[in-house]
């Protein structure tokens, strides 16, 4: 019986063994890994010209990883890479860098 | 100045008259250069700029006149006055000054310095666009001016990296050239960074031909 047990206790700490080590590591990587897409509405982004304008001048920040313009809605949308941010007065920098007005900004993690 | 040297003086004119009306967004993004080429009949040119900021512009300005055997250089600056950022809209108020040489090739005739002034003002959506520009140029013995406007209507809207398509009707005031007012239909087409421009004007019998590209 005794034998019994002591296999099974250590059937269950070899299962369970490594997935506390997994939880122990999982927030470090999760934090790691955590991305924010910055959704910035602007005035004035009306043709392709625009749009490249704003995507070269967001796209030379080093924070940046991505950038998206959405003619439609006027709206850029910028990754960042993986911890980044980049605060408001920063994006209304880079807009009126390129030429067009801000309009608001949000925010949203990948 | 001897007759040569004033008719050279009035073929430059002529010729710095003919320059195309069509160099839209004569500004770029901080850092932009852009080229723009353009050709009709009598002429073709070459405005290569770079742009510092976003509003302004400073380059080379080429143009050959084939028709008159002209050439002139120089250097042009255009400065974003005002902008105007909407929702659905853009409009733009721009200066323009240039200053150069103008050299006639294939004679002996004499170099004459020249230079122009020119305001241009354009409104777009996705959907219209309307432009402007008035020219005015002095050659030391002659001056003249000119102006264009443009309507042009997209068919269809496409997103960034679509293919874009314009037509539009330009309308051209030369008031001291034999047909003063002529009227030029042509469609547009705009991908990625580059603008492509082919019209007719039936007045002169001409095809226009211009090109841009951003980078």
């Amino acid at each position: 019986m005794n034998s019994i047990s002591l296999t099974v206790l250590a059937v269950s700490f070899v299962l369970t063994a490594p997935h506390a080590v997994a939880d122990n590591h999982q927030p470090i990587e999760a934090a790691a890994t955590t991305q924010t897409m910055v959704t910035a509405k602007v005035n004035g982004m009306v043709c392709d010209f625009c749009a490249r304008a704003v995507t070269k001048v967001f796209g030379k920040e080093d924070v940046v990883e991505n950038v998206h313009v959405d003619l439609d809605n006027g709206e850029i949308h910028v990754t960042l890479k993986s911890g980044a941010d980049m605060s408001d007065a920063e994006v209304e920098k880079l807009v009126k860098k390129s030429g067009y007005d801000l309009v608001s900004v949000g925010r949203e993690s990948l | 100045m001897n007759s040569i040297s004033r008719t050279s003086t009035l073929l430059v004119a002529s010729a710095i008259a003919s320059i195309p009306m069509a160099e839209a967004r004569p500004v770029s993004y901080p850092g932009g250069w852009t080229a723009m080429q353009m050709n009709n009949g009598d002429m073709s040119s070459l405005h290569l700029h770079y742009s510092p900021t976003a509003k302004d512009s400073i380059g080379f300005y080429s143009e050959r006149n084939w028709a008159n055997d002209w050439h002139f250089t120089g250097l042009q600056y255009n400065r974003l006055v005002k902008r105007w950022n909407t929702p659905n809209s853009q409009a733009n108020l721009y200066l323009k000054v240039g200053a150069g040489q103008a050299d006639p090739f294939g004679n002996d005739a004499d170099v004459d310095a020249a230079g122009f002034v020119g305001i241009g003002a354009d409104w777009e959506t996705r959907r219209w666009f309307v432009s402007y520009e008035g020219r005015a140029y002095d050659l030391g013995v002659d001056q003249d001016a000119r102006q264009a406007a443009r309507i042009g209507f997209a068919p269809y809207q496409g997103d960034y990296g679509d293919l874009h398509t314009w037509l539009m009707l330009q309308v051209e005031n030369q008031p001291e050239a034999d047909t003063p007012t002529v009227i030029t239909p042509l469609v547009r087409f705009f991908y990625d960074v580059q603008l492509l421009e082919i019209g007719y004007t039936p007045e002169s019998d001409e095809l226009m031909l211009n090109w841009i590209v951003r980078f």
